[in-house]
């Protein structure tokens, strides 16, 4: 991801202390090297970015049978405010996730720079994991949690809290939940990552100052895990609001949301041309989320490193 | 000293000689074969059981199941017509307007089906011929709630919040929701009277599928207790231990017919026709029939009793009498009705 | 240098504590769940189970009942295994182009290449379909593995790049001016190591592939089934309890492989 890897090739310019062992043959040998990228270039051209031009060819036909070209379909997304709202709800659904992932996230990694070194692998074990397991899996964990007769309710009613189940399945707010731990993996690893490479002295002259600890965290910490964080974000966002699986199962039929509406319109009702818009809408409003976040994040760098 | 290089290099080549035959296409063997879409869930499960069998012994033909609904069967060949991904279509009423106009079942020919004799003619045409009956009721769970007589009870203050409904997506919701609009002054053609009926219960739904397949696992899961659905989806999910009964609406169930196909341009036609033949068959139908499948026959050898409860349908000739729908009048409105649900129902 | 513990500190400790135990039980309930509920002997997804027993998983390992799931799941390992080895190789000799240089194709290329990372794959599965089917080509294995390399080989040139630029420059200058070529450098001397890097993409991009939903809903036909797909498939139409046996075996051998390329490669250390 473009905010991790440039900061991570910055810092290990090695330009500290190399004799300068000025050989010619040591610059050929890279310069040979830029054909290397050519093979995975050219797939790319193939099989990504061509579908990705047919979409947008499609998006452009007027009708269902894939005659005439104009933006008619678009002007049919946009003509429309029921689609407006299936946009700005899936673009919600991502902000709400990336905002409660970001809360409990940030005080998870942060605890995890304060555990001994010798159980840091054992913590960063369970964080990896739901990462890795199936998200058919973890979202079928979801169902048995929130159910009617799942986990919440069933503990809640043998407390005493509540006498009839509640409906947490099929709701906003199960959704940004169960997403949240699909994708919290996402946001925790990069923080981690930048984190970890933190000057701990800086934290100790905050303190060694008088600051207390909250003010250490959001003066210090928070603003220089920032490109971390971002990067978190932005992997958050981008993965909760494609999530198609765990949006139709957790979130029920009454959310129709994005990636639900470009499934009906293809293989339901069988409008390419508009399941291709949506999908060239989809992509754009994702899209320019994320360059956003970026640029946020590299302003972000800049301030930090000055 | 050579006798090792040799080895080695013969291995290597032996050993890619292999790989490349694994990646050749497999040679046709003496057995046909067949790739046959199904209906995932209870239907799946019948065919598996069933027809595999009866297809390899009676014709010795291998199919391949792949387990999709109506509407994506007919998605997944337009994406490739010329080279469609299964030999046959089983959809019902709606999605075969869709297909038959698009250009992409080929015409049947009912002569090259021996068992075809043992069905009425109105059960076949020019593109398919029927292979399963249909019926379609309300289904609830009598440990919870009470038994429902009609659509309008779906609607009662005494269900509220334990209803689930489906769209338009598949043939029943449609049907279930054209009779529910007939209640209310409505008509097959006119489903206004139902989308105002369900604004106004809307703050009391239970639940809303827009996968229907997801019915089934709603019911079981107990975050419904009530909806419509087909008899067979009721009889396979009690065979299973969950608490569930049928019931036929006072103004009479809806029933309609699943259809067989040969996909246009399929690479096993003359399968097809033999896997079509097969499932015809008195033998085929009367197993299909028999509890916990309950896929009501079309063979005038297979009566409908004794396998089907008495007083849900006694004969064919009753059959006949249920509400049956003009999907050819029905079809071309249903993209509309999709779209406004979507609209009606969300959040 | 001691400090008093004020007010400030006790609540940061509490707020903090308690947020973390939050997502900690977040994370760890969905996976612990699944395990209890795999083996449950009801037909339902009751939780907790009503009773205890081993049904579902001989049912899942029953040749008969389960031979759809077999082959779905052997389907899903083929595609993963073809995917990863083929993104190895693309990525590798991307990542060596790519690393260390900023000039402008270079980072045009990273993002391109990182992008299916961020983009929604969805819309890309249904580029694909469009596409394959523009080109009237058959829906097959091999397509649904030219789908998935693009979707994962982001993974891979992610820790690679990491790990080149890790790389102490001074070897391979070393190298060449002890008169070694540019291939023997990059066997002997970078290869070895990248090679953990490598080795943790390829395992990330490969349990990926496996778990892939988006681009595998619009590739997938008949004969090329994978498990997720048949998973969801028997979740939503049959609310089969094996799907929670699967699970079980899915987290199990998970789990069993993190521990193991955490030991080889450092896994844990690098993906961080």
């Amino acid at each position: 991801m473009p905010a991790g890897s440039s900061a991570s090739t910055r810092r290990s310019a090695n330009s500290e202390g190399d004799p300068p062992i000025a050989t010619p043959r040591a610059r050929a040998p890279r310069e040979r090297e830029g054909w290397l990228a050519l093979p995975l270039a050219l797939y790319f051209c193939l099989f990504f970015l061509a579908p990705l031009v047919l979409l947008a060819g499609i998006s452009l036909r007027v009708t269902p049978q894939l005659e005439g070209v104009g933006l008619a379909q678009y002007a049919r997304f946009a003509g429309d405010p029921f689609n407006w709202s299936v946009l700005w709800q899936t673009l919600l659904i991502g902000v709400k996730t990336v905002a409660l992932t970001a809360c409990i996230g940030i005080p998870l990694g942060l605890l995890f720079m304060e555990t001994p070194r010798r159980l840091q692998p054992i913590l960063l074990f369970v964080i990896v994991l739901p990462l890795l397991t199936s998200v058919v899996v973890r979202t079928f964990a979801w169902m048995v949690i929130l159910g009617r007769e799942g986990l919440v309710n069933n503990a809640l009613t043998a407390l005493g809290v509540i006498s009839t189940p509640l409906r947490l399945l099929h709701t906003e707010l199960g959704l940004v939940v169960s997403l949240s731990q699909i994708e919290m993996p996402l946001m925790l690893l990069p923080l981690i990552s930048v984190m970890s490479r933190l000057d701990p002295n800086l934290k100790d002259a905050s303190a060694a100052l008088g600051a207390g600890r909250w003010r250490t965290l959001f003066r210090v910490t928070l603003p220089l895990s920032l490109p971390g964080l971002l990067a978190g974000c932005l992997l958050v966002f981008a993965s909760s609001v494609t999530a198609f699986v765990s949006q139709t199962i957790i979130g029920g039929g009454r959310m129709v949301l994005m990636p639900f509406y470009l499934w009906q319109q293809a293989t339901t009702l069988f409008n390419w041309p508009f399941a291709a818009t949506i999908g060239m809408v989809l992509l754009g409003a994702v899209l320019s989320v994320v360059t956003t976040l970026n640029a946020l994040g590299r302003r972000s760098r800049a301030l930090v490193h000055g | 000293m050579s006798t090792p290089a040799l080895t080695r290099r013969t291995l290597l080549a032996g050993g890619a000689v292999l790989a490349t035959t694994t990646l050749l296409p497999r040679p046709a063997r003496a057995a046909g074969r067949i790739v046959a879409p199904v209906y995932p869930g209870p239907w799946e499960e019948a065919y598996r059981a069933v027809v595999l069998p009866a297809v390899k012994k009676t014709q010795d033909v291998d199919t391949v199941l792949t387990p999709l609904l109506a509407l994506d069967q007919v998605a997944k060949v337009k994406a490739s017509r010329s080279a469609p991904p299964f030999d046959v279509f089983l959809l019902d009423p709606g999605p075969v307007v869709v297909a038959v106009e698009d250009g992409l079942i080929e015409k049947f020919d009912p002569s090259r089906c021996k068992n075809i004799m043992h069905l009425q003619k109105s059960f076949y045409d020019d593109w398919g011929v029927s292979v399963a009956a249909q019926i379609v009721g309300i289904a609830y769970n009598p440990k919870k709630v009470e038994r429902p007589k009609g659509w309008k009870d779906l609607f009662e203050p005494k269900y509220y919040g334990k209803v689930g409904i489906s769209g338009f997506g598949t043939t029943f919701g449609t049907s279930s929701l054209i009779e529910i609009s007939k209640q209310y002054g409505g008509s097959m053609t006119n489903v206004d009277p139902a989308f105002e009926q369900l604004k106004k219960w809307l703050p009391h739904v239970g639940v809303i599928a827009q996968n229907p397949v997801a019915v089934n696992t709603l019911f079981q899961q107990g975050q419904m207790d009530v909806t419509y659905t087909n008899f067979q989806t009721v009889s396979t999910l009690k065979g299973r231990g969950v608490d569930i009964e049928f019931v036929k609406p006072d103004t009479g169930p809806i029933a309609f017919y699943t259809t067989l196909h040969v996909v246009k341009n399929a690479a096993n036609r003359d399968n097809a026709y033999k896997y079509i033949d097969t499932i015809l068959s008195t033998e085929v139908q009367a197993a299909l029939q028999k509890p916990p499948y309950n896929l009501l026959s079309v063979n005038k050898n297979v009566p409908l009793q004794p396998d089907m409860p008495a007083d849900l349908v006694k004969s064919h000739a009753e059959l006949a009498s249920f509400v049956h729908h003009d999907w050819r009048v029905i079809a071309p409105l249903r993209a509309g009705w999709i779209e406004r649900f979507n609209k009606e129902i969300r959040q | 240098m001691a400090r008093q513990t004020t007010a400030g500190d006790l609540s940061y400790r509490v707020v903090l504590g308690l947020l973390s135990a939050v997502a900690l039980l977040i994370l760890i309930t969905p996976v612990v769940v699944v395990i209890i509920t795999s083996f449950t002997d009801s037909r339902s997804l009751r939780f907790p189970p009503p009773a205890y027993s081993l049904r579902w998983y001989s049912a899942l390992f029953d040749p008969v009942q389960s031979a759809q799931i077999h082959t779905a799941a052997w389907n899903s390992l083929v595609i993963a295994v073809a995917a990863t080895a083929i993104s190895v190789v693309l990525g590798t000799a991307a990542a060596l182009a790519i690393s260390g240089r900023r000039t402008w194709w270079t980072q045009t290329l990273d993002a391109v290449f990182m992008s299916p990372l961020i983009l929604p794959t969805l819309a890309f599965g249904l580029a694909a379909l469009m596409f394959f089917s523009t080109l009237r080509l058959r829906l097959s294995l091999p397509l649904m593995i030219v789908g998935h390399v693009a979707v994962v080989v982001p993974f891979i040139l992610r820790t690679t790049i990491a790990s080149l630029s890790q790389l102490d420059r001074g070897l391979l200058d070393t190298s060449s001016s002890l008169g070694a070529s540019g291939i023997y450098t990059f066997w002997r001397v970078t290869l070895p190591a990248i090679r953990p890097g490598i080795l943790a993409g390829a395992f990330i991009a490969f349990m990926a592939s496996l778990d892939n939903v988006s681009v595998s809903l619009f590739l997938a036909g008949p004969e090329n089934d994978v498990l997720p797909i048949r998973m969801w498939g028997m979740l939503e139409s049959q609310l089969d309890v094996r799907t929670a046996a699967v699970s079980g075996v899915l987290i199990f051998t998970t789990a069993i492989l993190v521990v193991v390329m955490d030991r080889i490669v450092g896994l844990t250390r690098r993906i961080s």
